[in-house]
């Protein structure tokens, strides 16, 4: 089996880190913070224009082709910047849910969310907000057998406050009646929450990195009793153990990517496994990098409570931490599962 | 109008780059290379004049190693239909790249051949006027607008004393400076179908020309470190330190 990744992904990893580099600094999120987070119109289309929202959709409909498995390097990079994330997770969920809507939804939404001409935002099962809700044009909500598509008129929009101010977050109310799929809808909820979990990890590896990444320069220019702060072991092994953390969870969740892309048996094991391993090794980078910086870290001016605040906030949605252990336990206790690494790769 | 441009393989602007141990050269181990960002400044020129339907082809040639392809690429991403690879060594004289280039011209016969100004890591700043001169066509240089009017190009060129307007006729030789316009990024769709666009590799011997150096490299070493500064009490020890230590004020 090749585990690494194709050159073209490598290629379409490289071309989105440069423009996120660019186009995301820290002061750009500061600014987009200070007007009220979120994605605004102009970094939407600047992320159309460059073909992010139709990564996942298939070549034929005028995307790219790619599979979750290649592109979860994609979402760690939008992690590292901290992308105001919820409309490209939205787009990326769209070739999943658009079909459940006919041909028709499908042939009307998908060519404009391509194009950037229309924005949508999806509510994911558990969440108690919907991102970004205000400035879509179609609200996906499933719940239970039921699908709601919402478009604007159709449905009311309550903000929601968040200690990250990156969130643009709201409670939504149909008032419309849902597009009923009946015995289907367990099933699209289940899948719904694993996709958007695997993105959620995968977009914490990226903030991890970056964490470290900031930890790490800060640890080599702080400099106490003439020394570099970096150069004492407790400094040292705080970094050490998050880079350890991260390392370990980058392959479970290329692995769940993967079991989602190939629907793979077993896909709610891998997804909450990579959720956990992604999950926490974000919180100990926020935690530990934290702890380097000093509560300097946490002031508005430091570029790293940006990234701090994106992890805390990250933490409760696509499921939280007791939803997904619940599901690692269940598949260990419960299934047929066997613990270890031979089970890893099964297929079928 | 078919559109040459000329891109070069280059250290990333990002890069400090670092001498060779024994001074033979710039250490390239390892380092982050792409596309000349006047190069890139000119291929977006070269698209926008595409797109206005002033040219029906934009094709892209580069003088260099084999991994040059990689910028190629990348241009071809950016809107150009093709890429011409002429492989040679890495550091060729901007007179040997200007006889390559002059040697695809007459191969090619374009009505307009875009250059960037310098390279970013030569700055020597005369490829595109070395090529006009073996041409014998008009030259451009330092643009900050090009305008293309029936079978002549007016080009603002960026001066010492403002701005100055030549019009030139085409067949003509313009080069890029940094405020004519803003690049594009490549869109994912593009870079996908830039792997299919068609990339011709030559050599200079192919191609008739004589790349032999005539100037030989004596040594590459860093500029010597800054000093610390000082802090002076006040104007009249300023003034005594310029004049008797710095020797800069009689």
């Amino acid at each position: 089996m090749d585990f690494t990744f194709s050159e073209d992904e490598c290629l379409l990893r490289d071309a989105a880190r440069e423009f996120f580099a660019t186009e995301m600094t820290a002061d750009r999120l500061r600014r987009i913070w200070e007007e009220g987070g979120g994605c605004d119109d102009r970094l939407w289309s600047a992320l159309a224009e460059l073909g992010l929202p139709g990564i996942l959709v298939p070549e034929e409909q005028g995307g790219l082709g790619l599979d979750e498995a290649g592109a979860v390097r994609v979402v760690e990079e939008a992690g590292y910047v901290a992308l105001p994330e919820s409309p490209l997770h939205a787009a990326w969920l769209a070739p999943f849910l658009l079909p459940t809507l006919g041909e028709e939804g499908r042939a009307r939404w998908l060519p404009r969310l391509l194009s950037g001409e229309a924005r949508i935002a999806v509510g994911i099962p558990g969440d108690l907000a919907v991102e970004d809700a205000d400035r879509a044009h179609l609200v996906l909500l499933s719940e239970g057998d039921a699908l709601f598509a919402l478009t604007a008129g159709s449905f009311r929009c309550e903000p929601r406050t968040s200690f990250d101010p990156g969130r643009r977050a709201f409670a939504v109310t149909p008032s419309i009646d849902p597009v009923c799929i009946g015995a289907e809808g367990a099933r699209i909820a289940a899948e719904l929450l694993d996709r958007a979990a695997v993105l959620a990890a995968a977009y914490e590896l990226g903030l991890a990195r970056r964490i470290l990444d900031l930890a790490v320069e800060h640890a080599r220019q702080r400099c106490q009793f003439g020394r570099p702060v970096g150069s004492f072991q407790a400094v040292k092994h705080l970094l050490a153990d998050v880079a350890v953390r991260l390392q370990f969870a980058r392959p479970v969740v290329y692995r769940a990517a993967w079991v989602v892309a190939r629907e793979a048996p077993r896909r709610a094991l891998a997804v909450s496994h990579a959720r956990l391993a992604a999950g926490q090794a974000a919180r100990l980078a926020a935690r530990n990098g934290l702890q380097v910086f000093g509560a300097m870290g946490y002031t508005w001016e430091c570029d790293l409570q940006l990234y701090l605040k994106r992890v805390w906030s990250l933490a409760g949605r696509c499921g939280d931490e007791a939803l997904h252990r619940r599901r690692v336990r269940q598949a260990l206790l419960v299934g047929d599962t066997v613990p270890g690494a031979g089970d890893t790769f099964a297929e079928n | 109008m078919k559109v040459l441009v000329a891109v070069k393989r280059v250290v990333d602007y990002n890069v400090k780059v670092r001498p060779k141990p024994d001074g033979s050269g710039v250490d390239l181990a390892n380092v982050k290379m792409a596309i000349n960002p006047f190069c890139e400044i000119a291929v977006e020129e070269a698209v926008r004049l595409k797109e206005r339907g002033v040219a029906d082809e934009v094709v892209v040639v580069s003088v260099g190693p084999t991994q040059a392809q990689e910028q190629l690429r990348t241009a071809l991403a950016l809107g150009a239909d093709r890429g011409i690879l002429v492989e040679a060594e890495a550091d060729l004289e901007p007179l040997a790249v200007a006889k390559v280039l002059k040697a695809v011209c007459e191969r090619e016969q374009p009505g307009l051949v875009i250059l960037g100004k310098q390279s970013i890591d030569g700055d020597n700043n005369q490829t595109g006027q070395l090529l006009a001169a073996l041409l014998g066509w008009g030259q451009g240089t330092f643009a900050s607008e090009v305008v293309v009017e029936g079978d002549r190009v007016r080009v603002t060129r960026e001066v010492d004393g403002g701005l100055q307007t030549v019009s030139l006729r085409l067949p003509a030789v313009v080069t890029t400076d940094l405020r004519l316009n803003e690049p594009r990024y490549a869109s994912l769709p593009n870079i996908m179908k830039a792997k299919k666009k068609p990339i011709e590799v030559t050599r200079p011997a192919e191609l008739g020309v004589d790349v032999a150096r005539r100037t030989e490299l004596l040594g590459v070493e860093p500029p010597p470190a800054r000093k610390g500064g000082i802090k002076v009490a006040d104007v009249a020890e300023l003034v005594d330190k310029l004049r008797n230590e710095a020797k800069v004020i009689g």
